[in-house]
């Protein structure tokens, strides 16, 4: 039996979708909460796995590239760095906190059957479909707030990347295996089912390995949330959706050699390569986490919430999507991506979530106690 | 409520559904607004949620001000109770 490239691509970002949900579900890896709850309660116990993932992540795609097992470097779809990517992060960083998960966080949350991530959800794709209206406009800003040629830093700085990973990885082993004597690794739960959130990251980083060695790329999703405005765009109003230039663009645009195949595709309409890779594994994702729920008996659906937390899940959800594409990615794609091979628009961008996510825990901390004064240590 | 006289009244915190870190800050405006009943055992909170990373967070936060703290799981959630001593568990 012939299995065509198509089908393998949906076959592989699904599986990896489906199991990047269950683990997410299992540790509650939510990306937005390792932020967040770092600035609004100093809790930096999740933020040390995703540091963890990310150093092992820069490793592992160091030791891939250096054994010549990986297809492109840097990788396709990264950007130019620019200012705008600070702005970016900012807004998106904002939107996150107040949908109470990022891109792919509300994804494992809805699985669950969180109905306020349904609504971040539904926002995600709003803001992902407003942003091609200003497209013209913010491209310009991008263009002359550009601050280098240069995709990476070992590229502006003129240097081999293993330099720059055995600088980093030093220092970082030392860190972890002080955080390993002080027993700061894990931590006894009470939850069904827990999977401490290092195991999460390590298998995390593997996934991103098999991704980018399979797929061309690392993880991302971000620009199946406009591809599906774009499609509901075009089924309501046609005309409109024609004449948005964001829509016509392909970034995507490499041959993979593994999988034999040119693999093309944009944030329009069209069901191209982006979409074979990006929407299974938001599909993924989303029952990887219900799976993992169902299987612990926490799998329910609750509509009584407050009206006002709804509304703001949507807004942030709106603002996020918004974010992802005024910064050309998500935080997943930047942080678990772009960082591990210090691509410089993804380091801006992490400065700006930073920003972005104190300033949005501050107006959820309104939301939620209607206290102005952050007490909350 | 249950306000039988050998047992603390309680305040049952339901945030369900809720979008994070609804538990955690609701939780720790309740102990402030209750904390002269909570630490002369008048009272005990009872917090049901679904968000499976409070059943980390909140323990550690309320063991540091001295409370004890039992965590249930129950069909689809998970009840967290706080309070300066927790009466024997009931059946749900």
């Amino acid at each position: 039996m012939h299995i065509g490239p198509t089908t393998l691509i949906l076959t592989i970002s699904m599986t990896i979708g489906v199991i990047a949900g269950f683990v997410m579900h299992r540790s509650d890896y939510c990306v937005t909460g390792m932020f967040r709850d770092a600035i609004m309660f100093h809790h930096t116990f999740m933020l040390r796995a995703l540091l963890l993932q990310i150093v092992i992540t820069m490793i592992l795609f160091e030791i891939l590239r250096q054994t010549g097992t990986l297809p492109f470097y840097p990788f396709p779809l990264l950007g130019k760095p620019s200012l705008a990517n600070i702005m970016g992060g900012v807004v998106f960083g904002i939107g996150m906190v107040l949908a109470g998960g990022c891109v792919v966080g509300t994804l494992y949350k809805m699985g669950a059957g969180s109905v306020t991530s349904f609504f971040a959800f539904l926002g995600l794709i709003f803001g992902s479909g407003l942003y091609p209206e200003i497209h013209p406009q913010w491209a310009n800003i991008v263009k002359t707030t550009s601050i280098s040629e240069a995709i990476t830093l070992p590229q502006l700085l003129a240097i081999n990347p293993l330099v720059m990973v055995v600088a980093v990885a030093i220092p970082a082993i030392i860190l972890f295996s002080r955080w390993h004597r002080q027993q700061l690794w894990g931590k006894e739960a009470v939850v069904a089912g827990y999977l401490q959130p290092w195991k999460a990251a390590c298998i995390l980083t593997l996934l991103g390995a098999v991704s980018y060695i399979l797929l061309g790329m690392p993880l991302g999703i971000s620009t199946t949330y406009t591809k599906i405005a774009a499609i509901t765009e075009t089924l309501i109003i046609p005309e409109h959706a024609e004449s948005l230039a964001y829509f016509k663009g392909v970034p995507l645009n490499i041959y993979n050699q593994l999988l034999n195949t040119p693999l093309h595709g944009g944030a329009g309409p069209a069901i191209d390569s982006l979409w074979d890779i990006q929407f299974p594994l938001i599909i993924g994702i989303t029952i990887g986490s219900t799976f993992s729920a169902m299987l612990l008996g926490e799998f329910s659906v609750r509509y009584k919430v407050p009206g006002k937390q709804i509304l703001t899940a949507f807004l942030g959800g709106t603002i996020m999507g918004f974010g992802a594409r005024m910064s050309s990615g998500c935080n997943i794609w930047h942080l678990m991506g772009g960082i591990p091979i210090f691509a410089i628009s993804s380091l801006l961008f992490v400065i700006g979530l930073s920003v972005g996510t104190w300033i949005g825990a501050k107006i959820l901390f309104r939301i939620l106690t209607g206290q102005h004064n952050c007490s909350c240590r | 409520m249950k306000t039988a006289s050998d047992k603390p009244n309680e305040i049952v915190i339901d945030t369900r559904g809720q979008v994070c870190p609804s538990t955690l800050l609701v939780t720790l405006q309740n102990l402030n607004l209750h904390k002269n009943a909570l630490k002369e055992g008048r009272t005990i909170l009872r917090i049901m949620t679904d968000h499976r990373h409070s059943t980390a967070t909140i323990p550690n936060a309320v063991r540091n001000m001295g409370y004890e703290v039992v965590v249930n799981k129950q069909k689809g959630y998970y009840e967290i109770i706080v309070g300066l001593s927790i009466p024997s568990p009931e059946q749900s």
